[in-house]
């Protein structure tokens, strides 16, 4: 079984792009939100592997799905996906739950070993 | 990885977020001190310098990155909205647009992405920032963190001493560092950190740091989870070296499905080709019918009969496809008039109607020029000043209003201005001096009017300005709407306003067409402009004012006959046909030698000729596949 995945990012350039880089690997994208709410709504409904959370989306940003996905499900694995610059949000993110962070531009392999990181 | 695949998925998630900038600095400037708009901004810039990042756009990125600073200080609460930030907030999302356009086309950056970054820079840089508001507001969990890391004060003696060193060139290397720590904490209890787990958050370290834990896991086991959390190079037990980080490559999980998709992405250029495909395959339709007519075979017939109505089922399915609502295309214009506004020191209210109708996207790509060129037109000429608007006893803002609607077979997009209307009289001395009206004429129609300042170069503006006078003016907008099948009508009332009309067909792609014939000639009448047919009858041609005219019940129609037009001797037809044409209100009778039936083209269009072939909008292959001119018939009436 390969391992399920929920991409939320308000762009679709970087859903896909993210959504590419785990297809080729074999990961199973079963869902996408675009703000923070569907991506809460998303988790409950799915309960996928891992998630991947920008953290600047619309309706409820990404540090806060991280939070209420973590109070939801304290074993959830989300992967922060985050600008150069944004650290204090990241280290936030951290506290919130989330288990590891990728910094755009991404690089593929740097995705994937965070991934397994977060999966491992 | 190649990007350039993502190319066309970034400019098109770019565009709707300039556009949606747009938007929102338009609200901001209304309301400066909304604190939504800012926050939606910052969210717009911040999404296109992550996706630009990704592409290796790096003007772009710049750009991004310094709109991103300047918002983030008036989303902080450190700076005002003034008028000077929001001309330059404008400018960066001017220049972040053709940026955009630059790098996605491969063409190198435009010089002004770096003058407009550092303005944006020095802007942000010259005023005071009030720092403790943003330390305040960038770091809130700060406090958090030392209850979850206590920090060396405590005296460190016991437990064991991990010393942590980070890979070379670590991006966010304290939120890395931050995370180790983290990890740490889940395998014991982390009793100290060195530096500070502050220090390490500010980057106050270069690549070293130290966990002191108390664990009941081996030392080695711990260093073992710390090395696996990324970006480690290496993690030493009290001086006691431990093999470098095995590197944590992803291994790739084999055979996986293709995840389920709900919906796809379509490449717009296969829908062109998609509906190039149908175009030919409407012709094809065409010579099938004609060949099953003729055979008297009624199994064949059926078939084609059947084949053809599916033909025409998919040809309808398509054209839905490539629907698209105008929205996209009209969303610029707002930004548009303000600036048009501004330019001309006038103020305009700017109401849109009708943006969810939905448009082939052909005609839509054709139609936003024109459409810009009368808005910028209703603005220069038609609003006055607001003096000038107050002394006439009218709201000192005027109104352009924008509309759009769509018929069963025909779209209508209306600009309308409550502004100073058309200068009658100007443009009568302007007719009378080229010699287009009689010195006598004292009055002229709608329809003369139009007709006049239609004319490539009769403009009545006096001055140049930024906007209309760069010789834009109606008569680009009306050969235009001409070219694309469709007709301009004007309304214009002295004091009170001006209405300019376009009339367009749903699709450039297939049109239906009457075929007529001259001597050995067949030509299409788009069927658009085609009210009626009617046989010639000697009797009924009157000469009016020295020139030919067909009296159609109690209607006088200017006749022209195609075949002077085309410049072919007198027929020798027995039996002449008239086709009744219409475009507007403007109405003239067209004499062909004969009616060859109804048909639905594939137009294809005429590189625009240069004074050149005035009687012709494109060409056409017939279902018998011989090629047919289509007739212009704006440029017959």
């Amino acid at each position: 079984m390969s391992h399920t995945v929920l991409v939320c990012d308000d762009a679709i350039f970087m859903r896909t792009m993210i959504s590419d880089i785990l297809q080729q690997s074999g990961f199973e994208v079963v869902g996408e939100a675009e703000t923070g709410v569907e991506a809460v709504a998303q988790y409950k409904k799915l309960r996928p592997d891992l998630v991947t959370m920008d953290i600047v989306m619309p309706e409820m940003g990404g540090i806060d799905a991280v939070r209420e996905i973590t109070k939801f499900d304290p074993s959830a694995r989300v992967l922060m996906c985050s600008a150069m610059g944004q650290q204090a949000l990241v280290v936030e993110a951290i506290q919130a739950g989330a288990k590891d962070f990728v910094v755009k531009p991404f690089q593929p392999s740097r995705v994937l070993e965070a991934v397994q990181r977060v999966l491992g | 990885m190649d990007l350039s695949r993502y190319a066309d998925l970034f400019l098109t998630e770019s565009r709707e977020h300039l556009s949606a900038m747009n938007h929102l600095l338009l609200a901001l400037e209304r309301a400066p001190r909304a604190t939504e708009p800012v926050a939606e901004l910052f969210r717009a810039v911040h999404t296109v310098k992550g996706m630009s990042a990704t592409m290796g756009y790096g003007a772009v990125t710049t750009l991004a990155h310094e709109m991103e600073s300047l918002l983030d200080r008036v989303r902080q609460g450190e700076r005002e909205v003034s008028a000077d930030m929001m001309e330059l907030l404008f400018q960066g999302a001017d220049a972040l647009e053709r940026a955009i356009a630059r790098a996605v086309a491969g063409e190198p950056d435009p010089a002004e992405s770096v003058t407009v970054a550092a303005a944006l820079r020095d802007f942000a840089a010259a005023a005071p920032a009030r720092k403790a508001a943003r330390r305040s507001k960038a770091a809130p969990k700060a406090p958090r963190v030392r209850a979850t890391a206590p920090r060396a004060k405590r005296p460190a003696v016991r437990g064991t001493l991990l010393k942590v060193r980070l890979k070379e060139g670590v991006v966010l290397k304290g939120a890395r560092a931050f995370l180790v720590v983290k990890r740490a904490e889940a395998v014991g209890e982390v009793l100290a950190v060195e530096p500070s787990v502050e220090a390490l958050q500010k980057e106050e370290f270069d690549r070293d740091f130290g966990i002191r834990i108390s664990t009941r896991s081996s030392a080695d086991k711990v260093a073992e989870v710390l090395r696996a959390s990324g970006d480690v190079e290496s993690v030493t037990i009290e001086g006691a070296p431990v093999a470098p980080a095995m590197s944590a490559a992803a291994a790739p999980v084999p055979d996986a499905p293709a995840a389920p998709t709900r919906h796809v992405r379509i490449d717009l250029r296969r829908l062109d080709a998609l509906m190039n495909l149908v175009g030919e395959l409407v012709i094809a339709r065409g010579q099938l019918q004609q060949l099953a007519g003729a055979s008297a075979d009624p199994a064949l017939e059926e078939t084609v009969t059947q084949g053809a109505r599916l033909i025409g089922e998919m040809q309808d399915e398509i054209m839905r496809c490539r629907m698209v609502p105008v929205a996209q295309i009209f969303d610029r214009f707002p930004r548009l008039v303000r600036d048009a506004a501004r330019d001309a020191g006038k103020q305009v209210e700017f109401v849109a109607e009708g943006q969810e109708s939905e448009l082939d996207r052909s005609m839509l790509d054709e139609i936003g020029d024109p459409v810009m060129h009368l808005l910028r037109n209703a603005i220069d000429h038609g609003i006055e000043t607001p003096a000038d608007r107050t002394a006439a006893g009218k709201p000192a803002a005027g109104r352009v209003t924008l509309s759009i609607s769509r018929e069963r077979s025909a779209a209508t997009i209306r600009v309308s201005d409550d502004g100073r209307g058309v200068d009658r009289d100007r443009v009568m001395t302007k007719a009378r001096s080229l010699g287009l009206i009689d010195a006598a004429v004292t009055a002229i129609t709608d329809e003369q009017l139009i007709k006049f300042i239609s004319r490539p170069g009769f403009s009545t503006a006096a001055r140049v300005t930024n906007l209309s006078g760069r010789g834009v003016g109606i008569d680009v907008v009306a050969t235009r709407v001409r070219s694309l099948g469709g007709s301009l009508e004007i309304r214009t009332v002295t004091g009170k306003g001006t209405t300019v009309t376009a009339r367009l067909p749903l699709t450039l792609a297939i049109v239906r067409a009457m075929l007529a014939r001259v001597a050995d000639e067949t030509y299409a009448v788009p069927m658009t402009h085609v009210t009626e047919t009617v046989e010639l009858s000697a009797a009924q041609v009157r000469t009016v004012q020295g020139r030919e005219a067909l009296l159609l019940r109690d209607d006088v129609l200017p006749l022209v006959r195609l075949r002077e037009k085309v410049t072919l001797g007198a027929s020798s037809a027995p039996m002449q046909q008239v086709v009744v044409m219409e475009v507007g209100e403007r109405r003239a009778a067209l004499v062909v030698d004969e009616l060859a039936g109804q048909q639905d083209i594939v137009v294809k269009q005429f590189d625009p000729v240069r004074g050149g072939l005035p009687l012709f909008s494109g060409a056409t292959i017939l279902a018998d596949g011989a090629p047919a001119l289509i007739l212009d018939v704006g440029s017959l009436l």
